[in-house]
Protein backbone atom coordinates (compact mmCIF):
# COMPACT_ATOMS: atom_id res chain seq x y z
CA UNK A 1 0.00 0.00 0.00
CA UNK A 2 1.15 3.37 -0.67
CA UNK A 3 1.55 5.80 2.06
CA UNK A 4 0.62 9.46 1.27
CA UNK A 5 2.68 11.72 2.52
CA UNK A 6 1.25 15.21 3.85
CA UNK A 7 2.61 17.02 0.84
CA UNK A 8 0.45 14.54 -1.26
CA UNK A 9 -2.69 16.33 -0.41
CA UNK A 10 -1.27 19.77 0.70
CA UNK A 11 0.64 20.85 -2.74
CA UNK A 12 0.49 24.14 -1.62
CA UNK A 13 2.69 25.94 1.04
CA UNK A 14 0.42 24.75 4.24
CA UNK A 15 1.36 28.62 6.31
CA UNK A 16 0.36 30.70 2.92
CA UNK A 17 -2.78 28.89 2.69
CA UNK A 18 -4.24 29.00 5.94
CA UNK A 19 -2.84 32.61 5.75
CA UNK A 20 -5.13 32.96 2.75
CA UNK A 21 -7.83 30.95 4.17
CA UNK A 22 -7.63 33.25 7.65
CA UNK A 23 -7.96 36.23 5.67
CA UNK A 24 -10.88 34.77 3.60
CA UNK A 25 -13.23 34.90 6.69
CA UNK A 26 -12.26 38.50 7.62
CA UNK A 27 -9.98 37.35 10.31
CA UNK A 28 -6.54 39.99 10.72
CA UNK A 29 -4.87 37.28 13.30
CA UNK A 30 -3.56 33.75 12.76
CA UNK A 31 -4.07 33.34 16.44
CA UNK A 32 -8.03 32.68 16.14
CA UNK A 33 -6.94 29.38 14.29
CA UNK A 34 -4.91 26.74 15.92
CA UNK A 35 -2.22 24.45 13.85
CA UNK A 36 -3.51 22.26 12.21
CA UNK A 37 -3.15 18.58 13.80
CA UNK A 38 -2.67 15.53 11.66
CA UNK A 39 -6.11 13.34 12.08
CA UNK A 40 -6.16 9.75 13.65
CA UNK A 41 -4.26 8.14 10.57
CA UNK A 42 -7.76 5.52 10.79
CA UNK A 43 -9.99 8.70 10.35
CA UNK A 44 -8.52 9.09 6.64
CA UNK A 45 -8.22 7.03 3.94
CA UNK A 46 -5.32 5.93 2.19
CA UNK A 47 -6.62 6.28 -1.00
CA UNK A 48 -5.05 8.68 -3.68
CA UNK A 49 -7.18 12.10 -3.75
CA UNK A 50 -9.04 13.31 -6.98
CA UNK A 51 -7.38 16.24 -8.55
CA UNK A 52 -8.47 19.92 -7.73
CA UNK A 53 -9.87 20.51 -10.71
CA UNK A 54 -12.00 17.23 -10.64
CA UNK A 55 -13.60 17.92 -7.15
CA UNK A 56 -14.24 21.78 -7.85
CA UNK A 57 -16.18 20.85 -11.57
CA UNK A 58 -18.11 18.05 -10.75
CA UNK A 59 -20.37 19.08 -7.95
CA UNK A 60 -24.15 18.71 -6.76
CA UNK A 61 -25.25 21.88 -5.49
CA UNK A 62 -29.24 21.98 -6.94
CA UNK A 63 -28.81 25.64 -5.20
CA UNK A 64 -27.06 26.64 -8.81
CA UNK A 65 -28.51 24.16 -10.88
CA UNK A 66 -29.00 20.73 -11.75
CA UNK A 67 -26.15 19.66 -14.00
CA UNK A 68 -22.67 18.59 -12.48
CA UNK A 69 -21.04 21.84 -14.04
CA UNK A 70 -23.60 24.84 -12.84
CA UNK A 71 -22.08 25.10 -9.26
CA UNK A 72 -18.66 26.05 -10.53
CA UNK A 73 -20.03 28.22 -13.24
CA UNK A 74 -22.69 29.99 -10.91
CA UNK A 75 -21.59 29.53 -7.36
CA UNK A 76 -19.39 32.88 -7.18
CA UNK A 77 -22.30 34.39 -7.05
CA UNK A 78 -23.02 33.54 -3.14
CA UNK A 79 -21.71 35.60 -0.54
CA UNK A 80 -19.82 33.87 2.05
CA UNK A 81 -18.70 37.04 4.46
CA UNK A 82 -19.73 37.48 6.56
CA UNK A 83 -21.66 34.16 7.56
CA UNK A 84 -23.74 33.72 10.09
CA UNK A 85 -25.26 30.73 11.63
CA UNK A 86 -28.06 30.45 14.14
CA UNK A 87 -28.91 27.82 16.65
CA UNK A 88 -31.65 26.89 17.80
CA UNK A 89 -32.84 24.18 20.60
CA UNK A 90 -29.71 25.65 22.88
CA UNK A 91 -30.58 27.02 26.15
CA UNK A 92 -27.29 29.87 26.05
CA UNK A 93 -28.59 33.54 25.46
CA UNK A 94 -26.38 33.76 22.51
CA UNK A 95 -27.93 31.93 19.55
CA UNK A 96 -26.46 33.78 16.57
CA UNK A 97 -22.59 33.27 15.60
CA UNK A 98 -19.90 34.66 13.00
CA UNK A 99 -18.02 31.90 11.15
CA UNK A 100 -15.08 33.53 13.19
CA UNK A 101 -16.18 33.26 16.41
CA UNK A 102 -17.33 29.21 15.99
CA UNK A 103 -13.45 28.91 14.35
CA UNK A 104 -11.76 30.56 17.29
CA UNK A 105 -10.24 27.85 19.24
CA UNK A 106 -11.13 24.97 17.04
CA UNK A 107 -8.25 22.38 16.26
CA UNK A 108 -8.27 22.66 12.14
CA UNK A 109 -7.24 19.52 10.43
CA UNK A 110 -7.30 17.56 7.18
CA UNK A 111 -9.45 14.48 6.67
CA UNK A 112 -9.26 12.48 3.35
CA UNK A 113 -12.33 10.82 2.69
CA UNK A 114 -14.01 8.50 0.52
CA UNK A 115 -17.52 10.61 -0.79
CA UNK A 116 -20.48 8.19 -2.25
CA UNK A 117 -22.41 10.02 -4.13
CA UNK A 118 -26.27 8.19 -4.09
CA UNK A 119 -26.15 7.92 -8.12
CA UNK A 120 -23.33 5.50 -7.91
CA UNK A 121 -20.09 7.82 -8.46
CA UNK A 122 -17.60 7.99 -5.80
CA UNK A 123 -14.33 10.38 -5.50
CA UNK A 124 -11.74 10.78 -2.51
CA UNK A 125 -11.47 14.23 -1.14
CA UNK A 126 -9.29 15.81 1.09
CA UNK A 127 -11.14 18.17 3.23
CA UNK A 128 -9.96 20.78 5.87
CA UNK A 129 -12.11 21.72 9.03
CA UNK A 130 -12.81 20.16 12.50
CA UNK A 131 -15.15 17.36 14.07
CA UNK A 132 -18.36 18.60 14.14
CA UNK A 133 -18.12 16.80 18.12
CA UNK A 134 -15.78 20.09 18.66
CA UNK A 135 -18.64 22.61 18.40
CA UNK A 136 -21.43 20.69 19.76
CA UNK A 137 -19.37 20.17 22.98
CA UNK A 138 -19.36 24.51 23.54
CA UNK A 139 -23.02 24.86 22.99
CA UNK A 140 -25.22 24.36 26.03
CA UNK A 141 -27.87 21.79 24.00
CA UNK A 142 -31.57 21.04 25.32
CA UNK A 143 -31.26 18.00 27.27
CA UNK A 144 -34.12 16.21 25.53
CA UNK A 145 -32.26 16.69 22.21
CA UNK A 146 -32.38 13.63 19.85
CA UNK A 147 -31.44 14.97 16.02
CA UNK A 148 -29.80 17.49 14.81
CA UNK A 149 -31.16 19.72 11.80
CA UNK A 150 -29.01 21.69 9.64
CA UNK A 151 -30.05 24.13 6.70
CA UNK A 152 -28.40 25.40 3.60
CA UNK A 153 -28.56 29.53 3.18
CA UNK A 154 -31.64 30.43 1.65
CA UNK A 155 -31.01 33.45 -0.76
CA UNK A 156 -32.77 33.24 -4.27
CA UNK A 157 -30.67 36.18 -5.71
CA UNK A 158 -27.62 34.78 -4.88
CA UNK A 159 -28.73 31.09 -5.65
CA UNK A 160 -30.01 31.30 -8.87
CA UNK A 161 -31.30 27.43 -8.74
CA UNK A 162 -33.42 28.53 -5.86
CA UNK A 163 -35.41 30.31 -7.88
CA UNK A 164 -36.94 27.31 -9.71
CA UNK A 165 -38.91 24.94 -7.04
CA UNK A 166 -36.72 21.72 -8.20
CA UNK A 167 -36.54 21.53 -4.41
CA UNK A 168 -38.74 22.17 -1.51
CA UNK A 169 -35.88 24.96 -0.41
CA UNK A 170 -34.20 25.96 1.79
CA UNK A 171 -32.42 22.21 1.48
CA UNK A 172 -31.70 20.19 4.65
CA UNK A 173 -30.56 17.12 6.40
CA UNK A 174 -30.34 15.87 9.54
CA UNK A 175 -28.43 13.73 11.78
CA UNK A 176 -29.03 11.60 15.29
CA UNK A 177 -27.38 13.38 17.80
CA UNK A 178 -25.01 9.90 18.41
CA UNK A 179 -24.12 10.42 14.18
CA UNK A 180 -23.34 14.08 15.08
CA UNK A 181 -21.10 13.31 17.68
CA UNK A 182 -19.15 10.70 16.57
CA UNK A 183 -15.39 11.84 15.73
CA UNK A 184 -15.61 11.05 11.72
CA UNK A 185 -18.21 13.47 11.62
CA UNK A 186 -16.90 16.48 10.25
CA UNK A 187 -17.37 19.72 9.55
CA UNK A 188 -15.39 21.59 6.54
CA UNK A 189 -14.17 24.75 5.73
CA UNK A 190 -11.17 23.99 3.55
CA UNK A 191 -10.01 21.87 0.57
CA UNK A 192 -6.82 20.88 -0.53
CA UNK A 193 -5.43 23.32 2.29
CA UNK A 194 -7.19 25.98 0.67
CA UNK A 195 -10.30 27.63 2.04
CA UNK A 196 -13.33 26.02 0.24
CA UNK A 197 -14.69 26.86 -3.17
CA UNK A 198 -18.43 27.65 -2.88
CA UNK A 199 -19.49 25.03 -5.42
CA UNK A 200 -18.01 22.60 -2.80
CA UNK A 201 -20.73 24.67 -0.06
CA UNK A 202 -18.53 27.35 1.08
CA UNK A 203 -18.04 28.79 4.05
CA UNK A 204 -19.30 25.81 6.75
CA UNK A 205 -20.48 22.29 5.24
CA UNK A 206 -20.73 19.28 6.90
CA UNK A 207 -19.04 15.98 5.90
CA UNK A 208 -20.17 12.65 6.72
CA UNK A 209 -18.25 9.54 5.07
CA UNK A 210 -20.41 6.69 5.66
CA UNK A 211 -23.29 8.32 4.24
CA UNK A 212 -24.37 9.00 0.38
CA UNK A 213 -23.18 12.44 -0.42
CA UNK A 214 -26.32 14.17 -0.16
CA UNK A 215 -26.45 14.26 3.66
CA UNK A 216 -23.43 15.93 3.71
CA UNK A 217 -25.11 19.56 3.63
CA UNK A 218 -23.49 22.50 2.32
CA UNK A 219 -23.08 25.96 2.90
CA UNK A 220 -24.99 25.46 6.34
CA UNK A 221 -26.52 28.56 8.05
CA UNK A 222 -28.85 26.80 10.73
CA UNK A 223 -28.09 24.00 13.23
CA UNK A 224 -31.03 22.91 15.46
CA UNK A 225 -31.09 20.26 18.53
CA UNK A 226 -34.39 18.45 18.43
CA UNK A 227 -36.22 16.10 20.32
CA UNK A 228 -38.21 14.34 17.24
CA UNK A 229 -36.60 12.97 13.70
CA UNK A 230 -36.18 16.55 11.31
CA UNK A 231 -37.38 17.18 8.18
CA UNK A 232 -35.17 16.12 5.60
CA UNK A 233 -35.20 17.53 1.40
CA UNK A 234 -34.60 14.45 -0.29
CA UNK A 235 -36.87 11.51 2.11
CA UNK A 236 -39.57 13.77 1.73
CA UNK A 237 -38.83 14.25 -1.75
CA UNK A 238 -38.92 10.71 -2.10
CA UNK A 239 -39.51 8.59 0.97
CA UNK A 240 -39.30 5.66 -1.03
CA UNK A 241 -35.93 6.16 -2.58
CA UNK A 242 -33.84 8.08 -0.12
CA UNK A 243 -34.15 7.35 3.95
CA UNK A 244 -33.31 9.35 6.56
CA UNK A 245 -29.78 7.21 7.59
CA UNK A 246 -29.57 7.08 3.68
CA UNK A 247 -26.00 5.16 5.40
CA UNK A 248 -23.48 3.70 2.03
CA UNK A 249 -24.84 -0.09 1.44
CA UNK A 250 -24.44 -2.17 -1.35
CA UNK A 251 -26.57 -4.31 -0.02
CA UNK A 252 -29.86 -2.22 -0.20
CA UNK A 253 -30.55 -1.26 -3.88
CA UNK A 254 -31.95 2.42 -4.64
CA UNK A 255 -35.63 1.66 -5.88
CA UNK A 256 -34.63 2.65 -9.56
CA UNK A 257 -30.85 1.43 -9.77
CA UNK A 258 -28.22 -0.81 -8.00
CA UNK A 259 -25.63 0.21 -5.44
CA UNK A 260 -24.21 -3.05 -5.45
CA UNK A 261 -21.04 -0.59 -7.52
CA UNK A 262 -19.40 3.31 -8.04
CA UNK A 263 -17.65 4.72 -10.82
CA UNK A 264 -14.62 6.13 -9.68
CA UNK A 265 -14.44 9.50 -10.83
CA UNK A 266 -10.97 10.10 -12.53
CA UNK A 267 -10.40 6.41 -13.59
CA UNK A 268 -11.35 7.64 -17.49
CA UNK A 269 -13.51 6.19 -19.90
CA UNK A 270 -12.24 2.68 -19.33
CA UNK A 271 -11.63 2.99 -15.54
CA UNK A 272 -13.14 -0.47 -13.47
CA UNK A 273 -16.08 -0.28 -11.48
CA UNK A 274 -15.17 -0.45 -7.29
CA UNK A 275 -17.31 -2.75 -5.23
CA UNK A 276 -19.17 -0.29 -3.22
CA UNK A 277 -18.50 -1.28 0.96
CA UNK A 278 -21.07 -1.32 3.66
CA UNK A 279 -20.82 2.14 5.29
CA UNK A 280 -18.47 2.95 2.54
CA UNK A 281 -15.27 1.18 4.10
CA UNK A 282 -16.15 2.41 7.83
CA UNK A 283 -17.63 -0.45 9.55
CA UNK A 284 -14.99 -0.61 12.16
CA UNK A 285 -15.87 2.96 13.23
CA UNK A 286 -19.64 3.59 12.61
CA UNK A 287 -20.98 -0.29 12.66
CA UNK A 288 -21.97 0.17 16.56
CA UNK A 289 -24.43 3.45 15.74
CA UNK A 290 -26.55 0.72 13.97
CA UNK A 291 -26.00 -2.80 15.65
CA UNK A 292 -28.93 -4.29 15.76
CA UNK A 293 -31.16 -2.58 13.27
CA UNK A 294 -32.57 -3.60 10.18
CA UNK A 295 -30.35 -1.91 7.55
CA UNK A 296 -33.18 -3.01 4.66
CA UNK A 297 -35.75 -0.48 6.54
CA UNK A 298 -33.62 2.37 7.71
CA UNK A 299 -32.37 2.21 4.67
CA UNK B 1 -33.02 30.48 -53.09
CA UNK B 2 -35.23 29.77 -50.21
CA UNK B 3 -33.55 27.87 -46.76
CA UNK B 4 -35.26 24.71 -47.86
CA UNK B 5 -33.94 24.71 -51.31
CA UNK B 6 -30.78 25.04 -50.05
CA UNK B 7 -30.88 22.43 -47.45
CA UNK B 8 -32.61 20.34 -50.29
CA UNK B 9 -29.31 20.40 -52.30
CA UNK B 10 -27.28 19.01 -49.98
CA UNK B 11 -26.13 15.39 -50.74
CA UNK B 12 -27.58 13.06 -47.97
CA UNK B 13 -24.16 11.32 -48.26
CA UNK B 14 -22.58 14.67 -46.56
CA UNK B 15 -25.46 15.00 -44.44
CA UNK B 16 -25.01 11.04 -42.77
CA UNK B 17 -21.29 12.40 -42.59
CA UNK B 18 -21.98 15.42 -40.75
CA UNK B 19 -24.61 14.38 -38.08
CA UNK B 20 -22.77 10.94 -37.28
CA UNK B 21 -18.93 12.64 -36.79
CA UNK B 22 -20.14 13.49 -33.24
CA UNK B 23 -19.86 9.70 -32.48
CA UNK B 24 -16.22 9.14 -33.13
CA UNK B 25 -15.53 12.65 -32.34
CA UNK B 26 -16.93 12.36 -28.65
CA UNK B 27 -15.71 8.96 -28.11
CA UNK B 28 -12.31 10.23 -29.11
CA UNK B 29 -12.53 13.17 -26.98
CA UNK B 30 -13.14 10.36 -23.76
CA UNK B 31 -9.79 8.27 -24.79
CA UNK B 32 -7.99 11.73 -24.23
CA UNK B 33 -9.93 12.84 -21.09
CA UNK B 34 -11.41 15.90 -22.73
CA UNK B 35 -14.72 15.19 -21.67
CA UNK B 36 -14.78 16.50 -17.83
CA UNK B 37 -14.57 14.11 -14.87
CA UNK B 38 -16.78 11.38 -15.52
CA UNK B 39 -16.36 10.93 -18.97
CA UNK B 40 -18.23 7.42 -18.90
CA UNK B 41 -21.02 9.09 -17.92
CA UNK B 42 -20.83 12.37 -20.29
CA UNK B 43 -20.52 9.94 -23.49
CA UNK B 44 -23.44 7.83 -22.15
CA UNK B 45 -25.62 10.58 -21.65
CA UNK B 46 -24.54 12.55 -24.78
CA UNK B 47 -24.53 9.58 -27.15
CA UNK B 48 -28.55 9.10 -25.84
CA UNK B 49 -29.44 12.52 -25.31
CA UNK B 50 -28.55 13.14 -29.43
CA UNK B 51 -30.30 10.22 -30.09
CA UNK B 52 -33.59 11.39 -28.69
CA UNK B 53 -32.90 14.73 -30.31
CA UNK B 54 -32.75 13.20 -33.63
CA UNK B 55 -35.59 10.80 -32.97
CA UNK B 56 -37.78 14.38 -32.54
CA UNK B 57 -36.26 16.09 -35.32
CA UNK B 58 -37.32 12.78 -37.66
CA UNK B 59 -40.97 12.89 -35.96
CA UNK B 60 -41.16 16.53 -37.09
CA UNK B 61 -40.55 16.19 -40.29
CA UNK B 62 -43.90 15.36 -41.31
CA UNK B 63 -45.72 18.06 -39.23
CA UNK B 64 -43.34 20.76 -40.69
CA UNK B 65 -44.53 19.73 -44.28
CA UNK B 66 -47.73 20.06 -43.19
CA UNK B 67 -48.31 23.06 -40.80
CA UNK B 68 -45.32 25.10 -42.18
CA UNK B 69 -44.60 24.05 -45.22
CA UNK B 70 -41.01 23.43 -44.96
CA UNK B 71 -40.18 20.13 -46.92
CA UNK B 72 -37.46 17.87 -45.33
CA UNK B 73 -39.04 14.70 -46.27
CA UNK B 74 -36.15 13.29 -48.61
CA UNK B 75 -33.89 13.91 -45.29
CA UNK B 76 -36.47 11.73 -42.80
CA UNK B 77 -34.65 8.54 -43.76
CA UNK B 78 -31.18 9.85 -43.19
CA UNK B 79 -32.15 11.32 -39.74
CA UNK B 80 -34.36 8.52 -38.89
CA UNK B 81 -31.21 6.22 -38.88
CA UNK B 82 -28.42 8.50 -37.89
CA UNK B 83 -30.89 8.51 -34.34
CA UNK B 84 -31.00 4.18 -34.42
CA UNK B 85 -26.90 4.78 -34.73
CA UNK B 86 -27.00 7.04 -31.86
CA UNK B 87 -29.04 4.61 -30.31
CA UNK B 88 -26.91 1.70 -30.84
CA UNK B 89 -23.55 3.44 -29.75
CA UNK B 90 -25.27 4.68 -26.38
CA UNK B 91 -26.41 1.13 -25.67
CA UNK B 92 -22.56 0.06 -26.27
CA UNK B 93 -21.52 2.56 -24.04
CA UNK B 94 -23.82 1.35 -21.55
CA UNK B 95 -22.75 -2.66 -21.91
CA UNK B 96 -19.06 -2.43 -22.73
CA UNK B 97 -17.95 0.48 -20.78
CA UNK B 98 -20.44 0.90 -18.26
CA UNK B 99 -21.20 -2.47 -16.94
CA UNK B 100 -18.05 -3.74 -18.39
CA UNK B 101 -19.95 -6.64 -20.41
CA UNK B 102 -21.50 -8.20 -17.43
CA UNK B 103 -24.55 -10.32 -18.53
CA UNK B 104 -25.30 -10.31 -14.56
CA UNK B 105 -25.64 -7.44 -14.16
CA UNK B 106 -27.35 -7.01 -17.54
CA UNK B 107 -30.22 -9.39 -16.69
CA UNK B 108 -30.67 -7.87 -13.00
CA UNK B 109 -30.86 -4.24 -14.73
CA UNK B 110 -33.64 -5.68 -17.09
CA UNK B 111 -35.85 -7.61 -14.19
CA UNK B 112 -35.70 -4.72 -11.90
CA UNK B 113 -34.73 -1.15 -13.67
CA UNK B 114 -37.64 0.34 -15.27
CA UNK B 115 -35.25 2.61 -17.05
CA UNK B 116 -33.46 -0.08 -18.38
CA UNK B 117 -36.34 -1.66 -19.33
CA UNK B 118 -38.15 1.15 -21.39
CA UNK B 119 -35.09 2.16 -22.60
CA UNK B 120 -34.46 -1.57 -24.09
CA UNK B 121 -38.02 -1.71 -25.28
CA UNK B 122 -37.56 1.72 -27.15
CA UNK B 123 -34.46 -0.20 -29.09
CA UNK B 124 -36.59 -3.01 -29.88
CA UNK B 125 -39.00 -1.17 -31.00
CA UNK B 126 -36.74 0.58 -33.74
CA UNK B 127 -35.06 -2.21 -34.94
CA UNK B 128 -37.68 -3.13 -37.50
CA UNK B 129 -37.70 0.73 -38.29
CA UNK B 130 -33.98 0.63 -39.36
CA UNK B 131 -33.88 -2.32 -41.24
CA UNK B 132 -36.74 -1.21 -43.02
CA UNK B 133 -35.70 2.18 -43.64
CA UNK B 134 -33.95 1.52 -47.39
CA UNK B 135 -35.59 1.44 -50.85
CA UNK B 136 -35.40 -2.36 -51.26
CA UNK B 137 -38.14 -2.60 -47.93
CA UNK B 138 -39.82 0.07 -49.28
CA UNK B 139 -40.36 -1.80 -52.92
CA UNK B 140 -40.99 -5.38 -50.84
CA UNK B 141 -43.63 -4.27 -48.63
CA UNK B 142 -47.23 -3.56 -48.72
CA UNK B 143 -47.03 0.77 -48.23
CA UNK B 144 -49.65 -0.14 -45.17
CA UNK B 145 -47.48 -2.12 -43.59
CA UNK B 146 -44.51 -0.25 -44.52
CA UNK B 147 -46.31 2.86 -42.43
CA UNK B 148 -47.75 1.17 -39.83
CA UNK B 149 -44.11 -0.04 -38.86
CA UNK B 150 -42.67 3.41 -39.09
CA UNK B 151 -45.82 4.57 -36.82
CA UNK B 152 -44.01 2.25 -33.92
CA UNK B 153 -41.69 6.04 -33.95
CA UNK B 154 -44.31 7.17 -32.04
CA UNK B 155 -43.99 4.02 -29.31
CA UNK B 156 -40.58 4.54 -29.47
CA UNK B 157 -40.36 7.99 -28.73
CA UNK B 158 -42.53 7.33 -25.53
CA UNK B 159 -40.50 4.85 -23.83
CA UNK B 160 -37.69 6.83 -24.63
CA UNK B 161 -39.45 9.85 -22.68
CA UNK B 162 -40.04 7.69 -19.52
CA UNK B 163 -36.17 5.97 -20.08
CA UNK B 164 -35.19 9.91 -19.78
CA UNK B 165 -37.59 10.35 -16.63
CA UNK B 166 -37.43 6.88 -14.68
CA UNK B 167 -33.72 7.64 -14.70
CA UNK B 168 -33.77 11.63 -13.73
CA UNK B 169 -33.33 12.64 -9.70
CA UNK B 170 -35.58 15.65 -10.18
CA UNK B 171 -37.57 17.61 -12.98
CA UNK B 172 -34.71 19.27 -14.30
CA UNK B 173 -34.74 22.02 -16.95
CA UNK B 174 -33.75 19.61 -20.18
CA UNK B 175 -36.74 17.19 -19.12
CA UNK B 176 -39.67 19.46 -19.43
CA UNK B 177 -38.21 20.67 -22.77
CA UNK B 178 -38.07 16.93 -24.35
CA UNK B 179 -41.12 15.77 -22.64
CA UNK B 180 -42.66 19.33 -23.54
CA UNK B 181 -41.80 18.70 -27.50
CA UNK B 182 -42.70 15.03 -27.88
CA UNK B 183 -46.26 16.08 -26.12
CA UNK B 184 -46.73 18.57 -28.58
CA UNK B 185 -45.77 16.08 -31.50
CA UNK B 186 -48.07 13.34 -30.34
CA UNK B 187 -51.16 15.70 -30.06
CA UNK B 188 -50.33 16.78 -33.46
CA UNK B 189 -50.34 12.57 -34.69
CA UNK B 190 -53.28 12.47 -32.62
CA UNK B 191 -55.23 15.15 -34.36
CA UNK B 192 -54.05 14.21 -37.75
CA UNK B 193 -55.57 10.17 -37.01
CA UNK B 194 -58.64 9.08 -38.83
CA UNK B 195 -60.12 8.24 -35.60
CA UNK B 196 -60.20 12.37 -34.32
CA UNK B 197 -61.07 13.53 -37.44
CA UNK B 198 -64.14 11.05 -37.29
CA UNK B 199 -64.83 11.88 -33.81
CA UNK B 200 -64.13 15.70 -34.35
CA UNK B 201 -67.30 15.49 -37.14
CA UNK B 202 -69.39 13.69 -34.92
CA UNK B 203 -68.77 16.35 -32.55
CA UNK B 204 -69.44 19.04 -34.78
CA UNK B 205 -72.62 17.25 -36.09
CA UNK B 206 -73.97 17.06 -32.46
CA UNK B 207 -73.32 20.80 -32.00
CA UNK B 208 -75.53 21.88 -35.22
CA UNK B 209 -78.24 19.80 -34.04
Amino acid sequence: MKILKYSDVTPHNLYLNRRKFVEALGLTSLAFVATPTTAKPSYSTSAKPNTIDEITNYNNFYEFGTSKTDPAKYAHSLTTDPWEIIFDGVSQNKKRFDLPEILKGKAIQERIYRLRCVEGWSMVIPWIGFPLRDLINELEIDNNAKFVAFETVYRPKEMRGQKRATLDWPYREGLTIEEALHPLTFIATGLYGNELPNQNGAPFRLVIPWKYGFKSIKSINKISFMKEQPYTTWSSESPREYGFYSNVNPNVDHPRWSQATERVIGEGLFGERRKTELFNGYVEEVGDLYKGMDLKKYY
Amino acid sequence: MTFSSLFRSLPISLLYCILLIPIPLYFYWGTVNQLGPDPLRFLEHKYGELGLIFLLITLSISPLFKYAKINLMSYRRCIGLVAFYYIVSHICVYFFLDIGLSIDILLSDLQKRYYIIAGFFAFITLIPLALTSNNFALSKLNIKTWNRIHSFNYIAIVLSIFHFILMSKTWTGELYFYTGITIFILILKIKSTKFYKKLSTYSKADISK
